[in-house]
């Protein structure tokens, strides 16, 4: 029996937005919201270690009512129960403050032997917030674990590094974070989507983890964003027109004069 | 929370040597600027001297074995007892996955913030603090974040900045520190090398990347063909790897694949996802490749051909080898 609490982060769907040039903003109107993809291999992960030992898996996640959504769909994959972590003092969290109310949530649903995330998610690429809740929660972390096996209160794990694969082990209860080569994700069947809508999902809000006001947000967070801008790439542009044979010779010239391709 | 007038210092960390060389240049300047020392934490087998002739003031040498070898628990322990007692106002960790995972959860014990692969550093000369650019929202936006605590954190990526060229004659001092830690919690079981072909992207100075514009597995030596003859590495976009399995994840290009900075980026067949683009924008010159004269890569392209890659890369192989006979 393993006790596996899960997070989960709902992401716009990335490859769709777009930048509004004239406000500086990301245009998120109308984008699909979806469950981070390394998030999504962690529930997998879940599955699978209670496929094989039996045990119980709660899904979490922080963010806006929509998230809620998020967490139908890990429930539809084969997850227990659903935490959703709701309150608008959340807005403008940074990593620190996320993790803040993760351990908090955590800590009340009390009792687990892992905890698994995503490396990162697929909005911010920051790789923090899992370091920082073992941080908080005073638990031995294991990332971007390619391979994840449980024996006996340890978890043994596959480390994906930049040149090796470093094995690891740990004691329960300890933190991991998965990488997407740890497996495939399971699209639920429709039966499973059904399923889910009866299964328990709970809602808690900054009042009902013990939070206060100065912990969230904007005011919790050790990071200020001062501004934003929209990421131009800076190009040249040149359009080359013509057929294959005749462009070939001029961009390859073209390239040796620039001192970025030698002839061969 | 402490006041700024308490901290003084830049430190730079890597396990990575090269890594560790770019963070000293980086580091000079800050503290030239600053009027401050510019230190270096060297552990296992990095070479004190080294760091000195490549820009450090002072090196924590720390020699204790059983921190040879990087694991997050005692690095995070070892290195919040050296920052406590010190009390440095920045520190600068090379983004390796390890250093990726080991600045958060120092930043954490530490209660200060932490910015993730800043892809742009700048000191703001009145408030003394550092402006941290990073990449979000999936390419599309650049944040400037500053740390409302210190010391202030970046990781920084590999081949951001130019190395200062050694100089023997440089001074510095190489202090020995024994900070304290516990045991580490886990056990490193083995250390499998990765069967990796040829040269990394992340090294090359000719990258040869194609997305799905390639109609099938069978065409790759095409591909291939074209990068041998240039002295360039294949890379891919994102689908090719995850979706299509056609090259291992390693090989893909992209904000969460490999970020590459050559001389010259050739994009085949690829429509140039922000995901994508956000990974190509260091390199020097790029060129697009594309039968859609609306793909977004040419928005973000130095030369753009619209052409189809099955016509244009004998044309372009040809055109090589015609000039090498010249």
């Amino acid at each position: 029996m393993v006790k596996i609490i899960v997070l989960v982060k709902q992401v716009f769907q990335t490859a769709d937005l777009k930048v509004d040039k004239a406000s500086k903003t990301v245009v998120t109107q109308g984008v699909p919201r979806v469950i981070s993809e390394t998030d999504k291999n962690a529930v997998e992960e879940a599955i699978r270690l209670k496929e094989k030992h039996g045990g119980k898996i709660s899904a979490v996640t922080m963010g806006p009512p929509e998230a809620k959504e998020a967490l139908r769909e890990a429930l539809a994959m084969g997850a227990d129960e659903a935490f959703l972590i709701t309150d608008p003092h959340f807005e403008g969290s940074d990593a620190h403050a996320t993790a803040s109310v993760l351990a908090a949530a955590v800590t009340k649903i009390l009792e687990y032997d892992l905890i698994l995330c995503g490396a990162y998610s697929e909005d911010l690429y920051a790789f923090q917030v899992g370091p920082r809740l073992a941080e908080i929660c005073n638990l031995p972390q294991i990332t971007y674990a390619a391979k994840l096996t449980l024996e006996e209160h340890r978890v043994v794990a596959e480390r994906d590094l930049e040149n090796e694969r470093q094995v690891v082990e740990a004691k329960l209860p300890c933190l991991v974070s998965v990488v997407r080569e740890i497996n495939e994700p399971r699209l639920p069947t429709l039966m499973a989507i059904m399923a889910a809508s009866k299964k328990p999902m709970n809602t808690w809000s900054a009042a009902d983890l013990n939070l206060e006001a100065n912990e969230l947000g904007f005011n919790g967070s050790l990071i200020e964003i001062l501004r934003s801008a929209v990421s131009a790439g800076e190009r040249r542009r040149i359009m080359l027109q013509g057929e294959p044979k005749d462009i070939a010779p001029k961009i390859v010239k073209t390239l040796v004069e620039e001192g970025v391709l030698k002839a061969a | 929370m402490s006041s700024a007038q308490e901290h003084g210092g830049v430190w730079v960390f890597s396990e990575s040597p090269q890594i560790t060389l770019e963070l000293l240049a980086k580091g000079r300047k800050f503290a030239d600027d600053l009027g401050t020392e510019l230190v270096s934490i060297a552990t296992g087998e990095a070479d004190g001297q080294k760091h000195i002739q490549h820009g450090a003031d002072k090196v924590l040498a720390i020699s204790n074995p059983e921190l040879n070898v990087f694991q997050v628990d005692t690095y995070t322990d070892a290195f919040e007892n050296l920052i406590t007692e010190r009390k440095p106002d920045m520190l600068l960790i090379g983004a390796t996955r390890n250093g990726l995972e080991f600045a958060p959860r120092l930043a954490e014990r530490l209660k200060t913030g932490c910015v993730t692969e800043a892809a742009r550093l700048e000191l703001d000369a009145e408030k003394k603090v550092v402006l941290m650019d990073r990449i979000t929202w999936g390419g599309n936006l650049t944040e400037t974040h500053m740390s409302k605590v210190k010391p202030q954190i970046a990781t920084v990526a590999k081949g951001l900045y130019a190395v200062i060229p050694a100089d023997a004659s440089r001074k510095g001092e190489v202090v020995k520190v024994e900070p304290k830690f516990k045991p580490s919690n886990t056990k490193i079981v083995e250390t499998k090398p990765k069967t990796a072909k040829g040269v990394k992207l992340t090294d090359a100075a000719v990258i040869v990347s194609f997305g799905r514009g390639l109609r099938k597995k069978e065409d790759m030596p095409l591909v291939e063909q074209l990068a041998s003859t240039i002295g360039g590495v294949v890379g891919c976009s994102r689908p090719i790897a995850e979706d299509l399995h056609w090259l291992p994840v390693d090989q893909y290009v992209g904000l969460s694949g490999q970020k590459v900075n050559p001389k010259l980026y050739l994009a085949l067949g690829i429509s140039g996802q922000i995901q994508h683009l956000t990974g190509i924008r260091n390199s020097r010159t790029i060129v697009a490749v594309n039968n859609d004269p609306k793909a977004p890569i040419f928005e973000y392209s130095d030369y753009n051909i619209v052409a189809d890659l099955y016509q244009m890369i004998p044309a372009f192989i040809d055109a090589v080898k015609q000039l090498g006979k010249a």
